[in-house]
């Protein structure tokens, strides 16, 4: 177990300097610099700044200086926002979208457990058609239409009711993460109920099951100790890609939310070729959704212990 | 004195999109402690649905049992999990099945499956219960028990499986031991290893055992009853020894003559019984076998036989057995005195 926790993060520090050097390539190869917009007015204020940033040397050179920074933890500063580092970028912002995200991960696998549990069990009957009505209309609709859609209700709930149940958007305390969470989450939810459903009963109908069955075991302990644990593996296994998916996918939900999170700095940094900021974020994500993907696999590994052993 | 499990004209029945199978329909049949009773009959007769029935296995709805009975020690306990305080699955009659590979939780250890029975059955503690696992696995002659218990099924064979199983079946020394095809799965040294631990342990409990099989060869090794099922029908029941040298169903008979001898000469080819089994989903009025019979009569097609009794505890649903039939069939025994059908 100890080998394969260290194999698998040897193999996360390679996977994150791929990311690292694949950014640093495309984001050179792209047209223009972070310094043609309205900043370099003349020829010689532009070369003052490319000397000060280090721009005027070989790429290569750059790179290596750039790599040699980021092993020190330090990502530089802003091209873009005065007299800001990057590490402060993501310091002040990553908690943020990052608890959003987890929350919303949490939200995600527990609703899908449990609704895929409860459709299986109620298989062709009025809970399983309603619960996966929903489930297509949650995989098929985007999460930003969830988004206004819920900020909608959510007011006309609130002018009904007289007070605010929950704040509509803003960031602060955890009745403002509820909602955006729940909606960040609805996607892969619905994903997971599927698969839990489908796994579900593939394992009611199993041998295993039926031993149990004829050991004498009540519904109950059949459902909590030999069902769940087989049934929650495939759904472990899309764990890590749906952490990604919506790590990386809250910045619509973010910006619906008002939500001052990592997501916007990540998308204007790319629309204005902020290449510290960039890199910063870029390789700041990738190394945390490595170390999720790592992590859901060493709980697989806890959970099967086919994994774990082999 | 009544027998310590008799089920009696059970009957049950699967409602499926095409219409309901029939998959069992009225059988009958006791064992007494210390006995083995051989179920036997090709795949699809409901030896094992029927097993199935009486603990209960079978789902409902689609599975449904029409009629029938079973009793423990004379009290009637279909549709029942409790008996006199005691549960019946696991508890009073335990069940091992055809694949170990499949029939065993593969995310738990050994250990714990085989003392999960004692703690539901018979509240022990979790260490408790994992002492005594241990020593059911040595009982079941797994070696380095203590260590075997801590794995999980993926470490084990399918034979040391099979033990396992069979240690997790007799946890809480249950009166009757159902083994539905024990040994189908396993190659043939491990097959006899596992029927001699079964023998063993029989001999030091004292249980019954209803052994489901299609494989006579375990049928001789193993069984004191042999109930021969075709069809979802018990069509001859004997001791071992009659239903070997007195067949008196055309189907025992089949059975008999399609199973290899180490003899090479031209009378002891395989025959093979041609045809298949009918469609249970309406199935014949009269005898089932009829069809693949080489016997077949008249009567046979319109009346279904009742159990001719042909000796002590043997009797055969075969209108060959018939008082006034002749007695003239090459192979087939047909008692001088046949009593007609028994009460």
């Amino acid at each position: 177990m100890w080998w394969y926790t260290l194999k698998r993060l040897f193999q996360g520090v390679i996977t994150v300097w791929f990311i690292a050097t694949a950014t640093f390539i495309g984001m050179h190869n792209v047209p223009g610099d972070p310094l043609s917009g309205d900043r370099a007015t003349n020829a010689t204020i532009r070369a003052n700044l490319e000397a000060r940033y280090g721009l005027d040397r070989p790429v290569t050179e750059q790179y290596f200086i750039y790599m040699r920074n980021m092993l020190r933890g330090d990502f530089g500063i802003s091209y873009t926002q005065q007299n800001r580092e990057v590490n402060d970028i993501i310091r002040e912002h990553f908690p943020v979208s990052a608890t959003l995200g987890i929350l919303a991960v949490l939200f995600a696998a527990m609703g899908g457990i449990l609704f895929g549990a409860l459709t299986a069990l109620f298989r062709n009957r009025l809970p399983d058609y309603i619960i996966m009505f929903l489930v297509i209309l949650g995989i098929s609709v985007p999460s930003f239409v969830f988004a206004a859609l819920s900020q909608l209700s959510l007011v006309n709930m609130n002018n009904v009711l007289g007070f605010s149940i929950l704040p509509v958007a803003g960031w602060g305390t955890v009745s403002h993460m509820l909602l955006p969470a729940l909606v960040l989450g609805l996607g892969t939810m619905a994903y997971m109920t599927r698969l839990m459903r489908s796994s579900m009963l593939e394992v009611m109908s199993s041998d295993y099951i039926r031993t149990a069955r004829a050991k004498g075991l009540s519904p109950t302990r059949i459902f909590s100790r030999h069902q769940l644990r087989n049934a929650v593996l495939p759904v472990i296994t899309v764990l890590g890609p749906a952490i990604a998916a919506i790590t990386t996918g809250g910045f619509v939900v973010e910006l619906v939310f008002a939500i001052p999170g990592l997501g916007r700095y990540f998308v204007q940094a790319v629309q204005q070729l902020d290449y510290t900021v960039i890199m910063g974020t870029t390789v700041f994500y990738g190394a945390f959704l490595v170390f999720m993907v790592i992590l859901v696999d060493l709980v697989y590994g806890w959970i099967d212990p086919r994994v774990r052993l082999q | 004195m009544s027998a310590l499990l008799s089920v009696d004209n059970l009957h049950v029945e699967f409602a499926t999109y095409g219409g309901i199978v029939q998959a069992v329909r009225g059988i009958s049949f006791s064992v007494d402690a210390g006995q083995t009773l051989a179920i036997v009959g090709e795949s699809g007769c409901g030896k094992s649905v029927s097993m199935q029935a009486v603990m209960g296995l079978i789902p409902m709805p689609p599975g449904r049992i029409r009629t029938g009975s079973a009793q423990l020690r004379g009290q009637d306990f279909l549709g029942k999990t409790h008996l006199d305080g005691k549960a019946i699955c696991g508890d009073e009659i335990g069940m091992i099945f055809q694949d170990p590979m499949s029939s065993l939780n593969p995310t738990m250890c050994i250990g714990d499956q085989i003392a999960e029975t004692l703690e539901v059955h018979r509240g022990y503690s979790r260490t408790q219960a994992f002492a005594r696992a241990i020593e059911l696995l040595e009982l079941v002659k797994i070696p380095e028990a203590s260590k075997r218990a801590r794995q999980y099924p993926f470490e084990f064979s399918g034979g040391m499986l099979q033990r396992a199983m069979i240690a997790m079946a007799i946890a809480c020394k249950p009166s009757v031991l159902i083994a539905d095809e024990p040994t189908t799965a396993l190659d043939v040294t491990i097959q006899a290893q596992i029927l001699d631990l079964l023998k063993e342990i029989q001999q030091e409990t004292g249980m019954a055992i209803i052994l489901i099989t299609h494989d006579l060869a375990v049928v001789a090794r193993m069984a004191d009853k042999v109930a021969v099922m075709y069809a979802g029908q018990i069509v001859e029941s004997a001791s071992v020894d009659d239903l070997f040298y007195k067949s008196a169903h055309p189907y025992t008979l089949g059975l008999k003559l399609a199973m290899p001898s180490n003899k090479s000469d031209a009378a002891h080819q395989l025959q093979p019984i041609a045809g298949s089994p009918p469609d249970l989903f309406s199935p014949p009025a009269g005898c089932a076998y009829c069809a693949r019979c080489p016997w077949a009569m008249q009567v046979c097609q319109g009346d279904n036989p009742p159990p001719f009794v042909i000796g002590d505890g043997h009797y055969a649903k075969c209108w060959l057995q018939h008082p006034q039939q002749e007695r003239d069939i090459d192979g087939l025994y047909q008692a001088v005195t046949v009593t007609g059908a028994p009460a």
